[in-house]
């Protein structure tokens, strides 16, 4: 009939009214400003303080720190998962606190001092927090007590002399570093070198014997040894009972039995020659060592005879399938003796094969081969990968390996050993760490982390009291606001439900008019909601005045106990829409009585006046 | 919609036929017959009554805020082109959308006191039907309506600032600025005296013939109104009973030409 919207004009019609009686009008809005202003105060008051009290543990990087409270062993695996945990800020390994004392000379400087060496990587809080960088390879940051004692400034160079003692001989190293910054005395009172893990991980193995190449440092290289089950002795005649249990004294055997030819072809895999007389020597809840099996031979000096270490039970895919290659190390002489072919890397040693021969074999004659390359994957600790290199043929039916390492296979399944393809060799990998350096992301995340790696069995230290007292205060303050803010909520609500419900009421007669007028009954129900909005925006904005007049105030008042940026009385910004939508809102469902009233009034009662 | 509005070829703007309305007010029980009632288009018909005879029951429910207790026939003209609106099928329907849309849009209202809204300016008053109409009203017009009625130092006042005369005439270019057909008056010149009132209904009676709008008038005052309505309506109040009473609303003889 008409495409007419006269909702459109409600709005604009409840404004009018409102400013007409803008005496009712002010006194309404005041009412509702008396009551969001000193709600956003305390809001704010309590936000601020707990703001400040945070923010000053916050500041500080201490207290996030989560400290091992005892020595123990980390594994790699552990510092990856414990990366994945919720709330970690910062991580990183650290070594045995022994061996993290260097000492440092300051360039052109004469005195040395003793300083503790601390592991550090890019993101640590306890250097970017405390005016340092992260240092690369080559420089460190010192502790301003480090620097006090040796004198040096940022910029400056420091030689770190690290010493070690091997085989009851001093040795030292040393190293120039840069120091590219110094960190404020807040970092700790302790006189320390930060440096990157890398570098201390080398002074670590330096300590402990190893070299570190690429630094030039000299030492051992962390090879892992050959392990073995036991030895078969394998003899052209019997030995005289005394000379046979002699042989085993002082070698760290435990016993030795007599065997048969038929043992010994189970053991080694091959037949071996009947007429020869068969001697295991065992070493019962030990290993046996290239140190054993030396004593022996020691022992057998001048006589006939072939030691023949063996390892049993070693889980492998040799080239897909499960075959257990033979170990064999043996000479010309040797392989006389028994009937067979020598091996090209010679007979068993004190030593491991040299130039890659550790991991050749010899391929059965009767399945030949045209691949020069065979990967094997065995069970250790891990899973080992590495190739075999086929270095000749054999008339046994299984490929022959070299003794030595079917050793190392057999210390893999008892220290993790890794196979590094750029040196052809094994290496024994890192064991783990003796400890960690870990910053929580926020202080809020200190306890939960704390918690955890208590019942993971771990000791910590953290500043958790003083954070949890924070948080205490927290909550208690929260409920507070609560309580009080339900009080002014219950009513300014019953104060908005009675003025907008007096004003339909007051106002009959006007609406009638409106109804009259052609306005629906549904369009007047939205008088006084636009009313009760109109109220509520207004109360808002004198709450909002109010407040921060009295917010500058306070936090005026009490500036000497505030540093500088710190408020006692603030609100963050995104609490302000969430507060004026939740007073809107109110204000909505307030007016809804007084809506529902309006939408009773019947025209026909204001075409007279009663 | 469609089945309320029919197309009659010389439609009266108000048709009423077999009309009864039944109030009751505790004991007492008051009846309203009206066996017949029309407005032509253009017409001004007068409604004359002692207070208490029902005239206002019959002006509210030409004014459709009230319902009849029954009808034969109620319709009012719905635009030029001569469409009726079956109010009796809107009641049945309890349409109460399109019957506040035909008040919108056909009826312009004259209160006893004028009916103005407080909050408005009298320039907002006068613009507020037609605004709610979804019109603008042009400068033009109001400032022209103002100006026959006497008002046009008035517009942008409020109303409390108004001699009642002075709201009365404010209210008829209210009631007429948005063009409706109809204009429904209710004792329009009881708060003032009989000159004004006089001067208050000329106006009226001009505004409305310039503008061809039928009128509606409800009054007391069978003298003020005698010469200028075409048409008159009287009651005949017969006491059934104690508590019983009907009034009958019938054309007044010999009062109109």
């Amino acid at each position: 009939m008409s495409c007419a919207n006269p909702l459109k004009h409600i709005p604009a019609l409840a404004a009018s009214h409102l400013k007409h009686e803008w005496i009712l009008t002010f006194c309404l809005v005041i009412a509702l400003a008396a009551v969001i202003a000193p709600l956003l105060v305390l809001l704010g008051l309590k936000y601020g303080t707990i703001q400040t009290l945070r923010e000053r543990l916050v500041e500080d990087p201490i207290f996030r720190e989560i400290r091992p409270s005892q020595t123990r062993e980390f594994s790699p695996q552990w510092f990856d998962e414990l990366q994945s945990w919720p709330g970690i800020g910062f991580v990183t390994p650290t070594i045995l606190p022994l061996s993290s004392v260097i000492s440092v000379v300051a360039s052109g400087g004469r005195n040395s001092e003793l300083f503790d060496l601390i592991p550090t990587a890019a993101g640590d809080p306890l250097l970017l927090e405390n005016g340092g960088v992260v240092p690369t390879d080559g420089e460190v940051v010192l502790s301003a007590e480090a620097a006090r004692r040796s004198a040096v400034a940022p910029g400056d160079e420091i030689t770190v002399k690290v010493t070690r003692s091997r085989g009851g001989r001093p040795e030292h190293v040393e190293e120039r570093l840069r120091v590219v910054s110094i960190l404020s005395p807040r970092a700790g009172s302790l006189a320390r070198v930060y440096a990157p893990l890398a570098f201390v991980l080398d002074v670590e193995g330096y300590k402990e014997g190893y070299a570190a190449p690429s630094r030039g440092w000299p030492g051992d290289t962390p090879q892992p040894y050959p392990s073995f089950d036991g030895a078969l002795l394998l003899m052209p005649k019997p030995m005289l009972p005394i000379a046979r249990s002699g042989l085993i004294i002082n070698t760290g055997f435990g016993r030795i039995v007599d065997g048969s030819a038929k043992d010994a072809a189970e053991l080694l895999g091959f037949p071996v020659p009947e007429e020869l007389t068969v001697y295991n020597l065992l070493a019962p809840g030990a290993p046996v060592t290239i140190t054993n099996l030396r004593a022996i031979e020691q022992k057998l000096r001048g006589q006939t005879g072939v030691l023949l270490p063996y390892v049993r039970g070693l889980d492998m895919a040799v080239d897909g399938s499960r075959t257990a290659p033979i170990g064999l190390s043996i000479d010309e002489r040797q392989a006389e003796l028994l009937g067979i072919h020598s091996t090209p890397w010679g007979r068993f040693g004190g030593t491991l094969p040299e130039n890659g021969q550790l991991v050749h074999v010899l391929w059965p004659a009767a399945t030949p081969t045209t691949a020069t390359e065979i990967a094997v994957r065995a069970v250790g600790v891990a899973e080992l990968d590495f190739p075999l290199r086929v270095a000749g043929s054999t008339s046994l039916s299984r490929p022959v390996v070299p003794v030595e390492l079917l050793g190392v296979l057999r210390t893999a399944t008892q220290r993790p050993i890794v196979f590094n393809p750029a040196t052809d060799h094994f290496e024994m990998a890192r064991g783990g760490y003796r400890g960690f350096r870990l910053y929580a992301r926020s202080i809020d995340d200190v306890p939960a982390l704390y918690h955890r790696l208590k019942s993971e069995g771990i000791e910590v230290i953290a500043e958790v009291e003083a954070i949890e007292r924070i948080q205490v205060l927290d909550r208690g303050l929260s409920r507070l606001f609560w309580l009080i803010a339900l009080l002014g909520l219950f009513g300014s609500t019953a104060v908005l439900v009675s003025s907008l419900y007096a004003a339909v009421e007051r106002r009959r007669r006007d609406l009638g008019v409106l109804r009259l007028l052609g306005f629906a009954r549904r369009h007047v129900f939205f008088f006084p909601i636009a009313q009760g909005i109109m109220i509520a925006a207004l109360g808002l904005m004198l709450g909002f005045g109010g407040y921060a007049a009295l917010a500058q105030v306070i936090n005026h008042a009490f500036a000497s106990e505030l540093a500088p940026g710190e408020a006692f009385c603030t609100l963050p910004a995104q609490y302000l829409p969430i507060f004026c939508l939740a007073t809107l809102v109110l204000a909505t469902l307030a007016s809804l009585v007084a809506a529902w009233r309006a939408t009773g009034i019947d025209p026909a009662e204001v075409i007279r006046e009663q | 919609m469609a089945s309320v509005v029919s197309e009659t070829a010389f439609a009266p703007m108000v048709c009423l036929e077999g009309l009864v309305k039944t109030r009751s007010q505790s004991e007492s029980v008051f009846e309203l017959e009206v066996p017949g009632f029309t407005v032509q288009p253009g017409q001004m018909v007068a409604v004359i009554g002692e207070s208490g005879c029902g005239k206002s029951t019959l002006l509210d429910i030409i004014a459709l805020v009230m319902t009849p207790s029954a009808v034969a026939r109620f319709e009012i003209a719905n635009g030029a082109a001569g469409m009726v609106s079956d109010v009796a099928a809107l009641w049945a329907n309890d349409d109460e959308d399109a019957l506040t849309a035909l008040r919108r849009d056909a009826f312009g209202y004259v209160l006893q006191t004028g009916g103005l809204l407080p909050f408005l300016s009298v320039r907002q008053n006068i613009c507020l039907p037609a605004r709610i109409k979804g019109r603008r009203l042009s400068q033009a017009r109001v400032e022209g309506l103002a100006k026959s009625l006497g008002l046009a130092g008035c517009l942008d006042r409020m109303p409390v600032s108004l001699s009642i005369g002075q709201r009365q005439r404010a209210a008829i270019a209210r009631a007429l600025a948005h063009q409706p057909r109809l204009l429904l008056a209710d004792e329009p010149t009881a708060a003032v005296d009989k000159a004004r009132a006089r001067s208050i209904m000329d106006d009226m009676q001009r505004l409305a013939r310039e503008e061809s709008v039928a009128v509606v008038v409800v009054t007391h005052d069978v003298e003020l109104i005698v010469d200028r309505a075409d048409a008159a309506y009287t009651f005949e109040t017969v006491q059934l009973s104690e508590q019983h009473s009907r009034s009958i609303c019938r054309p007044a003889e010999g009062l109109c030409p």
